[in-house]
């Protein structure tokens, strides 16, 4: 009796036996909608690899200007943004026992909503009333109704953020002086992002909105830029804070060992959380209007960044190496071997990792001034997002699906679904080095990006890049067995694989460590500094952009 | 004493001749960067101070009213344009700007802050909070140049930047007065 007490007493996300079946629901209809846009993306992404290298032609009524920007959209937005948030209330429900059921109500809200806004957007762009690309840039105007799309979809992921705030908060109250699993704490972080990301871009369409109307006549591009980066620069790094959720808690048990020191993992997400929003400065490089001192500056910001990216490099490297010596590694390199290559929850987040080296190389190029110059909207600059959100991020996810769906649809993961993400592994890291690669070295030889046709009348330069268009392709073939394989996993293990039970892989933390410091959670403060932080970085550009603006500009329509 | 490393770090960062101009070739980064990290540095290294001359602080600042005040002179002075002028023309105003905000404004503050009760923290708050608006407007509204070394456009851009610090510090303030601390 006594023990069973004991073990009553414990603190509930040690004896939490899983999901909550309701919950589960929710992260599985995002699971669908995340899958079904990627199957839709990949059709789109095939189409433009094949235009680029002519092989193939749209049919009458189709512009590529449509595909890229329904693919950009697509995949960039709906695809990562519903995965993250599928995975993390997942990851949410776990850690706290199970969502509070007022919350449960305002996430089904968000999802509707969510819904919402796609299907208008996209249907927007299916009209071809939008082909604006996924970065909307004024003064291109799509339909009004493509940026209502946008705020409905902005509303539902506010729904969910607030959701979030709520649970969080809720779990405080009910464990004085407790600090929160860590799973909840990357999910806290990811959301305090979401919100503060989707800020910038709801200003932006707020501008947008009353000048396609016609009720204003022009509009200040420079202003719309920046604040469209605040968005897409953040949403990168809510994708990275999604994927080293996974890589420090959930890798480690995978290959049978602990998590590192939780403080430290602490700091990552909070470091990311504050000086993250400034760095969308580094993709308006080139944009006048922003003084070189100010852009100097933000070089600073944006390489901040590597500090909590190196500290996570060095933490995985402890946790493998750790683990493979625990399993007999000899020798200096005699741990890696250990490690579970034949295991997928291990293998893609673990390519995923790797591919962040060359990842991580590359944006610091795209972040200096003078090489910026050189790989400016070039395909480089394809090459290599490909390799930073469709490899670090999208292995990471695809990893993830192996244990998440089956646990969350009470299946078993077999052997041979086991053999098959393994293989679709190999194949989506094979596609992707073939197509980012040549991507890379096309753009160094100035090869355009968001372009048709580059054969520029037959010009022996632009010629010259299509031996590179032919290798994407080749790449992007690949790409597409890789989709389809992985959209039939998500779905078998969702309807058909043998009912069972399934791992919820977190690791533990290793033995003695140091209590976790309850400052880690002042949440409140760490939004505040974020917003001086955003306040000290925005004001000179954009006081200046607006006090000394130029004429603004009229909507266009340029397909 | 690893802090007081920090702090010193910093400080001697601060003063590099790339670091100082950088920083003082725009009003918003000399007024709100510059001299609050020179604050923080000083802060940083205070408890360093305190231990080694203890006597010193008990005498001169035993009730923590003195250090705190002598923090609201100095601050309040490094706020009027003139100085900021003053500091970018003579070497001996940027010196003492270099000295007074970090020993004369960070180490007070630091020494002060656990000695007063919390009416003062909340009013010296305050004062830095209304200090904050009312540059902030004034800043925005006045169409004169009242740098010499700054444009009116860097004036305007201060001005914000004070309301947006000033935001900060009432949800700062807000979330104090009526959140639970360990709850926010
Ligand atoms: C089947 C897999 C994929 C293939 C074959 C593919 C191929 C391509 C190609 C050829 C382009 C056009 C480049 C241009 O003309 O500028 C492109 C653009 C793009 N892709 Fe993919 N891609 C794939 C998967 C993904 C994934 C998984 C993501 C993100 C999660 C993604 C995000 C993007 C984005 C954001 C653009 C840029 C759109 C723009 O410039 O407006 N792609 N992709
Ligand atoms: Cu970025």
């Amino acid at each position: 009796m006594e023990q069973v007490q004991n073990i009553m007493k414990k603190p509930k996300s040690l004896i939490s036996l899983g999901v909550n079946t309701q919950d589960a629901r929710i992260s599985l209809t995002y699971f669908t909608t995340s899958f079904a846009t990627l199957l839709i993306g990949g059709i789109l992404g095939l189409i433009q690899g094949l235009e680029r290298a002519g092989l193939y032609q749209l049919p009458q009524g189709f512009n590529y200007y449509q595909v890229l920007s329904a693919h950009g959209l697509l995949l960039l937005v709906v695809f990562t943004a519903t995965f993250t948030i599928g995975y993390q209330l997942a990851n949410l429900s776990y850690a706290f026992g199970g969502l509070l059921p007022g919350v449960r109500k305002m996430v089904w809200t968000g999802i509707f909503l969510k819904l919402a806004g796609v299907i208008l957007t996209v249907t927007m762009i299916a009209l071809n009333e939008a082909s604006v690309l996924y970065t909307f840039y004024p003064p291109l105007a799509a339909h009004p109704l493509f940026y209502v799309g946008l705020v409905i979809l902005v509303l539902g992921i506010w729904s969910v953020c607030l959701a979030v705030f709520i649970n969080y908060r809720h779990w405080r109250k009910e464990h004085p002086g407790q600090t929160t699993p860590i799973l909840s704490f990357f999910a806290m972080g990811v959301f305090i992002l979401w919100f503060f990301a989707s800020l910038g871009v709801t200003i932006e369409v707020f501008m947008i909105i009353p000048w396609v109307l016609g009720i204003t006549e022009t509009i200040n591009v420079m202003v719309t830029r920046t604040l469209f980066w605040w968005f897409g620069h953040t949403l990168v790094n809510i994708w990275y804070i999604v994927a080293i959720s996974a890589w420090y808690i959930i890798v480690p048990k995978i290959i049978g060992g602990r998590h590192f020191n939780e403080k430290l993992i602490r700091l990552v997400v909070i470091l990311l959380v504050i000086l993250n929003i400034p760095g969308g400065f580094h993709h308006q490089i080139v944009d006048p209007g922003i003084s070189l001192t100010i852009k100097f500056l933000h070089v600073f910001m944006s390489l901040s960044i590597a500090v909590p990216s190196l500290m996570t490099a060095f933490a995985m490297f402890y946790v493998m190496e750790k683990a493979g010596r625990k399993k007999g590694g000899q020798g200096l390199f005699g741990w890696f071997r250990k490690l579970p290559w034949g295991d997928v929850r291990f293998l893609a987040p673990m390519i995923a990792m790797i591919a962040f080296i060359p990842g991580g190389a590359g944006g610091i190029v795209n972040t200096s001034n003078q090489m910026n110059q050189v790989i400016h909207n070039t395909m480089w600059v394809v090459g290599h997002f490909h390799l930073t959100v469709g490899v670090s991020v999208v292995l990471t996810f695809f990893g993830i699906c192996y244990w998440l769906i089956p646990h969350l649809s009470k299946r078993q993961l077999t052997q041979r679904m086991n053999k098959i993400g393994i293989i679709q592994t190999w194949i989506w890291t094979a596609g992707m080095a073939i197509m980012a690669g040549s991507m890379h070295i096309a753009g160094l030889i100035g090869d355009p990006r968001r372009t048709s046709d580059t054969t520029y009348g037959g010009s022996d330069i632009a010629l010259s890049w299509l031996s590179y268009e032919y290798i994407f392709a080749i790449g992007a073939a690949l790409l597409f067995a890789g989709v389809i394989i992985q959209v039939f996993a998500v779905f078998h293990m969702m309807f058909f694989a043998p009912k069972g039970h399934t791992e919820y892989p977190v690791a533990l933390p290793e033995e003695d460590q140091p209590a976790v410091p309850m400052w880690t959670e002042r949440w409140g403060l760490w939004s505040i500094l974020l917003i001086a932080v955003v306040a000290m970085a925005y004001v000179i550009p954009i006081v200046d952009m607006i006090v000394n603006a130029p004429p603004g500009s009229p909507p266009f329509r340029t397909w | 004493m690893k802090q007081a490393g920090y702090g010193l770090t910093l400080y001697i960062i601060l003063i590099l001749p790339p670091v100082s101009e950088l920083l003082e070739s725009m009003m918003v980064f000399h007024m709100h960067t510059q001299m609050p990290l020179f604050v923080f540095s000083g802060f940083l290294i205070a408890p360093f101070l305190q231990r080694k001359f203890p006597n010193f602080f008990n005498k001169w600042n035993r009730t923590g009213i003195p250090g705190l005040l002598l923090v609201v002179l100095i601050w309040t002075y490094w706020q009027l344009p003139r100085a900021m002028d003053d500091a970018l023309l003579l070497t001996m105003v940027e010196l003492f700007k270099f000295i007074s905000l970090p020993f004369l404004v960070g180490v007070p503050l630091h020494d002060s802050w656990k000695k007063v009760n919390a009416k003062v923290q909340y009013s010296f708050l305050i004062y830095i909070f209304l200090s904050l608006i009312i540059t902030g407007f004034l800043y925005i509204w006045l169409d004169e140049q009242i740098c010499n070394n700054y444009l009116v456009i860097e004036q305007q851009t201060l001005g914000w930047s004070s309301l947006a610090m000033g935001f900060c510090l009432l949800l700062y303030l807000s979330m104090k007065l009526f959140g639970k601390e360990n709850t926010m």
